[in-house]
């Protein structure tokens, strides 16, 4: 089996990591595309034996698990680009946030009567193979693929399948979640500072009590709440921090997270789903190198509406109809 | 080598579990007393096959290493109680928040010259075996006593030596650390269940995501700011998110978390350190209890008329060398 992801940033690169160290695939056996090589993460990749390309085409022909590791705002662009190459048994797991199943399989339909495409949410723990990876299935993929998509990403964290409608709320929690925790625990050491401690032994001793506490919960059948009981004695120092942080609303703050990420996580969708693209989205450069790649053409990026921006869901564009 | 607890509260549940998870020692070699039996932790105790007893005496003469894992109120009362009884072998670590090296050296030595006594402040995820532990070494314990106890408590997490002086702010930081975040965990879940999902699933992506998150930063030479800023993409949702968090002074809250936690630790240092336990700190049942243990007497627990009097240097010594 062979996987492609079609962009090699942050979350290829995550993906990339936590998949080899798990060792459930060998690097040479993945590809990744951008059109931009000067990414650290790109290099990254490359040293790690992965084979980069500058043409997502390429990408798509050397895999037969395909991720959409980019921004939501390129999915559309990319999809256009890509779908005369997807064949049967391409399975395309989109990770972009905010970006529907049926979005893509719409665009993807112009090529392929039933093309398998997959949703997921995950996040950049799986680098340490510590993820959190919520996945629904679209309309034409398999419970095999489902199994597939599955043991790749159990093999990074935890990995459940969930209803499609749960995934923006998953990705102002679990998605966002790990720059909650790294900003709660600059803080932490902040205070561990303020009050003695060394930098270094306060930021490892903030993280590791963090780890312990939520290795605790994972393990536990006990509410958090029981938990947090437990290690309040009476009088004691920690009842005496948890009073001033509920005094400052610490509960209502973590909360306010979940749901400014989740609501727009459901902006970016709506954009999306607008289907427009503004050409100031792009850069000129991306999208000439794009246009450089074999097999690309102009008509094909959809190029031709010039006036209000780029569309890029032409239905005009038919002539590549395969048939299944 | 056998370990002994005064006290079979959660701490001593905790470490024996850790323990015992690791395999560093059998739960046969471990005893346990306390006064109260009907303590839950003494039930999950006894199931693991440690030897449990009502009398302090006892577990200090079963043992090597002698864990004090009651409140830091109880300590001097303890102290008095078993001073009698340490010998030569005895390693004394005491893990009462706020209670000083010094202070207890001072109330040992009325019964030994040179009593081996470490300070450390660890925390209940010794449990799962992802503790954090710092320890510090008093004027008579050895280099090996160090490493002896280092590990024991590194096989259930992080273990380092510190200077005593930084052991209150460890307190406030990693002691109390894990309620902040069973605290998080708890809201984050609430924001997961107000955007819609179940409550089960909100918990565990609250608790992973945090999991995870630490991970990466005790595996990463990098910031947390930098990692915080290699998942906030431009215009994206999680950066909205922190917005909401810094607008709210977030990062301040913890601040005045650790400083609460450290803050209280000192006055607690400090209540102990006057030497006079109030009547009211201790129950009339657990004191009758603890008198009615074989060997100890109302003069060595030096209960007086007056509020107990713990550092009580006018009852005839059993003077040991």
């Amino acid at each position: 089996m062979s996987v492609g992801f079609i962009g090699a940033g942050q979350l290829a690169h995550a993906l990339v990591k936590g998949f080899t160290a798990a060792g459930v695939i060998a690097t040479h056996r993945i590809t990744a595309s951008s059109p931009d090589t000067d990414l650290p993460t790109v290099s990254g990749l490359r040293k790690m034996g992965v084979n980069l390309t500058t043409s997502n085409k390429e990408a798509v022909n050397k895999s037969d698990v395909l991720f959409l590791a980019v921004k939501p705002h390129i999915i559309p662009f990319v999809l256009d680009e890509i779908g005369p190459d997807i064949e049967d048994r391409h399975l395309i797991v989109s990770c972009a946030a905010g970006v529907t199943i049926s979005s893509i399989e719409k665009k993807l339909l112009q090529y392929r009567t039933a093309p398998k495409v997959m949703r997921c949410m995950t996040n950049t723990p799986v680098v340490v193979r510590e993820g959190a990876t919520v996945y629904a299935t679209g309309t034409h993929a398999e419970v095999e693929d489902g199994k597939l998509l599955e043991q790749l990403m159990a093999s990074v964290g935890y990995c459940t399948e969930v209803e499609e409608d749960l995934i923006d709320a998953v990705t102002g929690l679990s998605g966002s979640g790990p720059a909650y925790a790294f900003t709660a625990l600059d803080a932490l050491a902040d205070g561990g500072v303020k009050m003695g401690l060394p930098r270094r032994l306060a930021v490892r001793l903030g993280a590791q009590a963090l780890l312990g506490a939520a290795k605790m919960l994972l393990d536990s059948e006990q509410h958090p709440g029981q938990l947090k009981d437990n290690v309040c004695s009476p009088g004691g120092a920690t009842i005496h921090a948890l009073h001033v942080m509920e005094s400052g609303g610490f509960r209502s703050l973590l909360i306010n997270a979940v749901e400014a990420s989740c609501i727009r996580t459901r902006e970016l969708q709506s954009l999306a789903d607008q289907e427009r693209i503004s050409p100031a989205a792009i850069k000129k450069t991306t999208l000439d190198k794009v246009l450089q790649q074999p097999g690309v053409t102009s008509s094909g990026v959809a190029n031709g509406n010039g006036r209000t921006g780029l569309s890029l869901f032409n239905n005009r564009n038919n002539g590549m109809k395969k048939k299944s």
